[in-house]
């Protein structure tokens, strides 16, 4: 028997999308109980299940880069607004075990053009890497750098790795898992960001803490 | 951890609390969703932001009657809604039916991205989307930002909406200097403005304005359609081949190049363009339709019938399928001599054809279509005859239709009775060149070319003779008499939407020179009306009932 494989593929792609969306509005949705095993149990398998999303969400990125068709959708948005939808997640993430901070430069403009869907899945997935290694805080800002949009997530965490800030800085591929999984798609995506023939970045360094930035043409 | 001073301690409200609190205990919700653990989840969901008033529906049929029964604040819609209807269909007929209001925040959740890709540049987009699968907490932000930015808008909605389509203007001019963070939506809106306004120049401004901000597909839409309403086809042209190598998969601006190409005379170009949006988005029953008309204008009978089908078959459910769409599938088949196709359309459809006056002649008018091609001429007759006594009535169907049954006519030895339809057709479509050819070829095949001729020259002459000698009138400042010869016109081509327009027009000019005529408004506002049914979204109607709007203001009549 003959049958289309892509169609099935996607059809369980969509299904699987549906239950984990499901999945983590349910865990989501399970109520604190100031019972430290109880607590910390549920609290590892909601950051678990969005780490799940997240490989997915990259999964499907691959998927269409591949087929060229990682086309960013640009529109404009306020850089305000995503600012606090970043912090009301990461909040959400981090259940008061962690510091979330938000900066707002007073020069970034009321509006700026951008996909909003591919910059916050990018950024998300930071916070997830910052929940992981920050001490006590994580801190989303949104600033002017050279003429660009530059969001940034910065933690109090040791820090990147070398390797993983040479290979960023040098735009060398390297062999990743985990957190250089992340950052690879993370420039795949700001690199999809052009304006008047200049390219986003992702940059990425040490202060006090790791620094992940995207900076947005 | 250091940080730097430029930085404002903390996200800053931009409004004070009061005007950025929303009490979602009072808003009222609909949740449509195919998937019963989806639509109590997302209950859940809403619960904790404490919107307590949801209503769940598990498709478009329920989310229509219950938008139908009971106003809601917000719609999380689906995009994949399984069979029938999917969520951008469901947003087409709200918004076209004006069932929600421009206040009602309409939401799309979608598993793709991509399709943000399809429809954003689309007229009808919903306020914002959702990907799936997303958390809580961004849509509880999501919803806070839009249902803010709508409330921005009020002034901006409330005049839109008793049509004083000027203050709106100057409504989003205020948005911009007061709202930095709505200046691009105001933008937008103000862009539609212009265009319903008929002010195309300056909407052609705006847009070039908001390209020189970020070259955004809707912005450059924009600018493609109000330089193809300005009739500059060349450039609109070149702005949507360029639109489309960079965004293939832009649906809206295959649609847009197909109206650019048969302003071009360009059939070919134009179905070529239909026929790629069509591939991508193939639900839209609009774009079926449209397809159909094109590929049968050009002879491609196969596309036709393909896209006949289709609309059928997607717009089962769907308000802008009428009989007309069946005749013109049965048209197509009886051409293609496939009469075995045209009875199983028939069969198909019959208990949706009978619920209508309308529905019936189309029938009668495919069955005798198709009898008289199988030679079967009895059963011809008895469905002439059907067709016959429905006209009677008063019953009238699409005029290709009604020409279709005047051919028929004439192949059966009715030729009294095809003249007659032939010359209904004629004066109410006087200058419809393609309706007109069509009629003439009907008495071409029958050899009767010149009888042809006559019954189309009498039928138009009068209605054009009236037509101008009212036009000449009105422009020579004698509305009074122009309003008499067009009314007169009217009466003999009820339903033609160039001398409907034309009077509806001369009766305004009346009324601007002599002051309020309560008769002659009343027939203005019923002429206006029929010309909307005649010819929707004809480009003139939109100025003609601004007119209207400004006199009934005027004279303090405000119907609203």
């Amino acid at each position: 028997m003959k049958f289309d494989g892509t169609a099935l593929y996607a059809a369980l792609i969509h299904e699987l999308k549906n239950n984990l969306g499901l999945l983590s509005m349910t865990l989501d949705s399970i109520p604190m109980q100031v019972e430290p095993q109880h607590d910390g149990t549920v609290n590892d398998a909601r950051l678990l299940c969005q780490s799940v999303i997240d490989r997915l969400q990259q999964a499907l990125l691959l998927y269409k880069a591949n087929n060229q068709q990682l086309q960013p959708t640009i529109d404009a948005y306020s850089p305000h607004d995503l600012l606090h939808e970043l912090v009301e997640r990461a909040g959400a993430l981090s259940r008061g075990r962690l510091n979330i901070d938000a900066g707002m430069a007073a020069d970034v403009p009321a509006v700026w053009f951008f996909d909003r869907e591919l910059i916050e899945m990018a950024l998300l997935n930071a916070i997830q890497n910052s929940l992981a290694y920050a001490r006590s805080i994580i801190r989303i800002e949104a600033s002017m750098v050279d003429g660009c949009l530059s969001l940034s997530v910065r933690d109090d965490s040791d820090g990147y790795p070398e390797h993983i800030l040479t290979s960023v800085a040098t735009n060398t591929p390297y062999r990743a898992t985990g957190t250089g999984l992340g950052l690879q798609f993370a420039r795949m995506i700001v690199q999809t960001h052009e304006n008047r023939g200049r390219l986003g970045e992702l940059r990425l360094y040490n202060e006090s803490g790791a620094v992940f930035s995207l900076l947005l043409p | 951890m250091s940080l730097p001073s430029a930085f404002i301690k903390n996200v800053p409200a931009s409004a004070s609390a009061n005007e950025s609190f929303i009490d979602y205990a009072s808003l009222r919700a609909l949740v449509v969703d195919d998937y019963p653990g989806m639509r109590n989840a997302l209950r859940l969901t809403l619960s904790n932001f404490g919107v307590v008033k949801v209503q769940l529906a598990a498709n478009a049929a329920e989310a229509l009657f219950h938008v139908k029964n009971k106003d809601f604040d917000f719609i999380l819609c689906d995009f994949n809604l399984g069979d029938g209807r999917d969520g951008q269909q469901l947003l087409e007929e709200l918004r076209h039916g004006n069932l929600i209001s421009l206040e009602t925040v309409f939401m799309m959740v979608t598993a793709e991205s991509y399709y943000e890709k399809v429809v954003a540049t689309a007229e009808l987009a919903p306020d914002d989307y959702m990907i799936k699968p997303f958390s809580a907490e961004i849509l509880r932000s999501r919803l806070d930002n839009i249902l803010l930015r709508k409330r921005a808008f009020r002034e901006v909605y409330r005049h839109f909406m008793a049509q004083d389509l000027e203050s709106a203007l100057v409504a989003c001019d205020e948005m911009m200097q007061n709202h930095p963070k709505y200046v691009v939506d105001a933008l937008r809106f103000k862009g539609e403005l212009l265009v319903t306004l008929g002010r195309f120049d300056e909407a052609e401004a705006l847009y070039k304005q908001v390209i020189a901000m970020r070259a955004i597909p809707w912005a450059r839409l924009g600018l493609a359609r109000s330089l193809h309403l300005q009739k500059k086809e060349e450039p609109a042209e070149e702005e949507l081949r360029d639109v489309l190598e960079h965004a293939p998969s832009m649906v809206a601006a295959y649609d847009l190049l197909a109206d650019v190409c048969l302003a071009k005379k360009d059939g070919a170009a134009a179905q070529a363009a239909l026929e790629k949006g069509v591939a991508i988005s193939g639900k839209t029953v609009r774009r079926q339709q449209k397809l159909g008309e094109v590929a049968y204008g050009n002879g491609d009978l196969d596309v036709a019938r393909t896209a006949y089908t289709n609309t059928l078959e997607k717009g089962r459910h769907s308000i802008f399928v009428t009989p007309a769409d069946l005749g013109n599938l049965c048209r197509v088949q009886v051409e293609q001599g496939d009469l075995k196709a045209v009875a199983d359309t028939l069969k198909k459809n019959k208990s949706s054809l009978q619920g209508s006056p309308e529905g019936k002649l189309v029938m009668a008018v495919s069955q005798s279509m198709m009898h008289n091609q199988a030679g079967n001429l009895q059963e011809a007759v008895k469905a002439l005859d059907e067709a016959a006594g429905l006209r009677s009535e008063g019953t009238r169907c699409d005029p290709q239709m009604m020409l279709d049954l005047a051919g028929v006519c004439m192949a059966n030895g009715r030729e009294g009775e095809a003249d007659g339809i032939v010359s209904e057709v004629a004066r109410n479509a006087h200058d419809s060149e393609s309706l007109l050819a069509k009629a003439r070829k009907i008495y071409d095949d029958a050899g009767r070319s010149d009888a042809g001729a006559a019954v189309l020259a009498s039928a138009t002459a009068d209605v054009r003779k009236l037509n101008n000698e009212g036009v000449v009138l009105a422009q020579k400042g004698d509305y009074k008499t122009a309003v008499e010869k067009l009314l007169t016109a009217c009466g003999e081509a009820p339903y033609n939407p160039r001398i409907i327009m034309n009077a509806v027009w001369v009766i305004l000019k009346y009324i601007d020179q002599v002051g309020m005529d309560e008769n002659m408004i009343n027939i203005a506002r019923k002429h206006l009306a029929e010309a909307e049914r005649q010819a929707p979204g004809h480009s003139r109607i939109s100025g003609l009932r601004l007119h209207l709007k400004e006199v009934e203001t005027r004279f303090g009549m405000n119907r609203t």
